[in-house]
């Protein structure tokens, strides 16, 4: 098993990092991956230095991609920004940036909550914009019913074989049709899908928002709840990329949690655990023939598992499917980055390379993994956007219904 | 994961040139990554052989590669692939529209950011110094707030170089308005000029200091992407010739060369991993049978018929020194080093002498299959390439990208002869 280490003496001051760092590209605020993650974290070992561009790091991790060293370069940013917190109080915005499953909670349990919810969004975009989250940002609205709730309301087929889901809030809130493609997908190929209710949201939005305690609380919650099945050997499966990082490497990375390294093991994001299946000979490819071309953008939060892309993998399984990699870096959102009003051109220009390259390739659906990201080629590129597994699971049906 | 034909370690030159020419021929690739290579701290450049032994300076690259010591991986690569994969490589820049000039029977010296010249083999059309040597007068500009640039120093030094001492030199500076709370690097100003406002700006302010017909030694700031859309537009408008230096890192030509060469990689459809941590093998009976990645989550198995295994010297983490010893981690190959482990390093910092471990690395074959002692191949399908070869020393030597793009060449040509 890899061992991380948070040295920043392993940094040598090589600048790999920051020619491929997209927020150094985007604005001259940000000093850099090497200068604000590892050249500046010698200091805070011995004093507290407060480097005020190191809130621009968007933790989209392609410093710690492109290292040669194998630094954590952002892994140490977040941990300097929860330093940082630590003796400060973070702004209305960040806090409520970081909290979304809190309020999706408390639209998801009224009866029409979510519709109140969000007809109350679309009017306290001018409060939202006073607390500084953009009024242009491509918030997501709140699903008529969460993932949650149509998933218990799912009749599955009964199988031996049986996987663990952890949706993570976008899906169980905002995409739950994402969840529920995916139930079908495995359901396709005889697995039964557990969903655990008490599960909370891993964490992600929290760290970078430096409110590392809670995103540590949350940790142990969902490791606690997860280990009784890893334990088991059951696999655990997420769709969203940065809730599959979060809850295999980063809890590793920021937190000693005991256990935690023994049930990373057994956690999948659905395009590799799909694809293993084929190479054991025992995917379903009963796929009917897609004659269709999709553009996909891999997000920066599945480059950096050291895993490839597995849904491009997949997808090619499919007859007549035809897939671009787009492989124009990041979308610039990076989980609410994008969101804060002082960001959001930041994470626009960030992402125009992409916009540009998927407007070019004149298709109408650009495929992806992770839901915030989604948000973002929707709003920048102004096209349809799709989760790999909706595609799958189009294959399926299409054969079945033939 | 399994399926693959070949899986190349490393995303460096050699390994992004060893997945080129595997895919080229129709070989399912998989390029495993960690890091992004050192492109960007590289120059961007292809030296071949810059000087001989005695740190003399070969008269041409062709002349230095016949001088070679016997156990030196281009006499193991042979003059002929070293003239195809060059060929193979240019034709790839021509293919991807940011064409490469030089030959091996011509020496480029090209000038740097502290005015000095350094010999080369290939170098994009920005560095092309035909012009140079032939004017008269020179004009040196800089950037205001770039770090690492100082037209002064650089003039000064080439006044003292022959060939370049009768030339009449004039330094000027235009303003980028970029300084705005860090350092300023030849990057940012080359992103300025990727935009079209930037590249305005930049004429703009360029016309007010240089002349038409003019010579102008500039930092490599011509855009980021391997095009020469910049350049053309400056050289249009302007009607003078530039010249890109090579700089310190952060590398903008190497930069336009990593990018170069994964666009060409994902339109023959190479798969690249990144973060891809390989630490074992699986080898039966003097056969690779698969390559495993420790992630932080588990460890993954790369299945194929062969493996180019061209994932760097001590800087990379393809070779690993320990006291008294230095390990090849992924296949525990022998390497070739000083028994003594005293003499790898030359205390003597600046004494213009070379580092014997440098020259530490794996032994090899003709076909890059590594060798033991007895000189016997010890595995049949692993092919290495690049900067954890034995014999050569790339600093010293100028030789960096060439062995790259070489043994690259040749570690997948040697795929290819192999029946499956």
């Amino acid at each position: 098993m890899k061992k991380h280490h948070n040295n920043p003496d392993s940094c040598t001051a090589c600048t790999v990092c920051v020619a491929h760092c997209p927020v150094t590209k985007a604005t001259p605020k940000f000093r850099g991956p090497k200068m604000v993650g590892p050249a500046l974290e010698r200091m805070r070992l011995s004093q507290e230095d407060v480097e005020p561009s190191l809130e621009y790091c968007s933790n989209c991790k392609n410093c710690d991609i492109s290292c040669p060293s194998g630094v954590p370069i952002s892994t140490l940013n977040m941990l300097a920004r929860a330093k940082y917190y630590k003796v400060r109080k973070q702004s209305t915005r960040d806090w409520v940036l970081s909290h979304g499953e809190q309020a999706a909670k408390m639209a998801s349990a009224m009866p029409f909550g979510a519709t109140m919810a969000n007809l109350g969004m679309s009017m306290s975009r001018g409060i939202m914009k006073r607390i500084g989250i953009s009024d242009k940002a491509p918030l997501p609205p709140y699903a008529a019913t969460s993932f949650i709730k149509q998933f218990k309301a799912l009749r599955q087929q009964s199988y031996p074989n049986k996987v663990v889901f952890y949706p993570g809030c976008f899906i169980n809130y905002n995409d739950p049709q994402v969840g529920m493609d995916f139930v079908a997908v495995m359901q396709a190929n005889k697995y039964e899908v557990i969903v655990e209710e008490d599960l909370v949201c891993c964490g992600s939005p929290l760290v970078v928002n430096g409110f590392l305690d809670e995103a540590e609380q949350n940790a142990k919650t969902n490791i606690q709840i997860l280990k009784k099945w890893t334990d088991k050997g059951y696999p655990v499966i997420t769709c969203c990329t940065s809730c599959g990082l979060m809850l295999k490497q980063e809890y590793q990375e920021l937190f000693q949690i005991e256990g935690a390294h023994e049930y990373a093991k057994h956690l999948y994001d659905a395009g590799e655990f799909l694809l293993q299946l084929h190479d054991k000979g025992e995917l379903n490819t009963d796929f009917a023939t897609l004659n269709e071309k999709y553009i996909y953008h891999a997000p920066c939060h599945l480059r950096a598992q050291g895993m490839g892309l597995p849904s491009v993998e997949l997808l090619d399984l499919i007859p007549g499917l035809e897939i671009e990699n787009a492989d124009a870096g990041c979308c610039g959102i990076s989980g609410n980055y994008g969101f804060k009003d002082d960001k959001y051109e930041i994470a626009m220009k960030i992402g125009s390379p992409l916009f540009e390259k998927i407007k070019a390739s004149g298709l109408e659906t650009a495929v992806c993994e992770c839901g915030t990201c989604r948000l973002q080629i929707g709003h920048g590129a102004k096209v349809k956007t799709m989760h790999p597994m909706t595609l799958v699971r189009k294959a399926y049906d299409a054969k079945k219904n033939k | 994961m399994k399926e693959n034909d070949v899986v190349v370690i490393g995303a460096g030159m050699a390994g992004l040139m060893a997945a080129a020419v595997a895919a080229k021929s129709g070989k399912k690739v998989k390029l495993l990554s960690l890091g992004a290579g050192t492109l960007t701290i590289g120059g961007g450049i292809i030296d071949v052989m810059g000087y001989v032994e005695g740190n003399t300076p070969a008269a041409t690259p062709s002349a230095g590669l016949l001088q070679v010591a016997p156990e030196h991986p281009y006499k193991k690569i042979g003059r002929p692939a070293i003239e195809e994969s060059i060929r193979f490589f240019k034709e790839i820049c021509e293919q991807e529209g940011y064409p490469y000039i030089g030959n091996l029977d011509e020496m480029q010296w090209i000038p740097t950011a502290a005015g000095t010249l350094k010999p080369t083999c290939l170098v994009p059309k920005t560095m092309n110094t035909a012009e140079l040597k032939k004017a008269s007068k020179v004009i040196v500009l800089g950037f205001e707030s770039l770090k690492d640039f100082y037209p002064h120093l650089i003039s000064k030094n080439l006044a003292n170089i022959p060939g370049f001492t009768d030339k009449e030199y004039e330094t000027v500076m235009i303003d980028p308005s970029l300084a705005d709370g860090r350092d300023v690097t030849a990057l940012d100003v080359a992103r300025w000029l990727d935009t079209e406002e930037g590249l305005r700006d930049c004429t703009q302010k360029m016309r007010g200091v240089i002349k038409p017909g003019s010579v102008v030694i500039i930092p490599p700031v011509l855009g980021t992407s391997p095009d020469y859309r910049v350049a053309e537009s400056l050289q249009n408008t302007l009607q003078c010739t530039f010249v890109e230096t090579a700089a310190i890192p952060p590398s903008i030509t190497g930069l336009r060369l990593q990018t170069m060469m994964r666009n060409y990689l994902r339109k023959l459809g190479v798969r690249i991993v990144e973060q891809a941590l390989v630490a074992k093998s699986i080898v039966e009976n003097g056969k690779c049978i698969a390559v495993i990645t420790e992630g932080v989550d588990r460890e993954r198995t790369y299945y194929a018929n062969n493996f180019i295994l061209a994932n760097g010297g001590f800087y990379g983490g393809g070779l690993i020194a320990e006291p008294g010893n230095v390990v090849e981690p992924i296949f525990n190959l022998p390497v070739v080093a000083p028994a003594d482990h005293e003499l790898w390093a030359n205390p003597a910092l600046f004494s213009g002498e070379a580092q014997p471990f440098a020259k530490i690395g794996i032994l090899v074959d003709e076909k890059m299959r590594p060798l033991d002692a007895d000189n016997k191949v010890i595995i049949n399908n692993v092919f290495v390439a690049g900067r954890n070869l034995c014999g050569y020393d790339f600093c010293f030597e100028k030789s960096g990208n060439g062995i790259a793009i070489t043994s690259g060449y040749q570690a997948a040509m040697s795929v290819q002869g192999e029946k499956k």
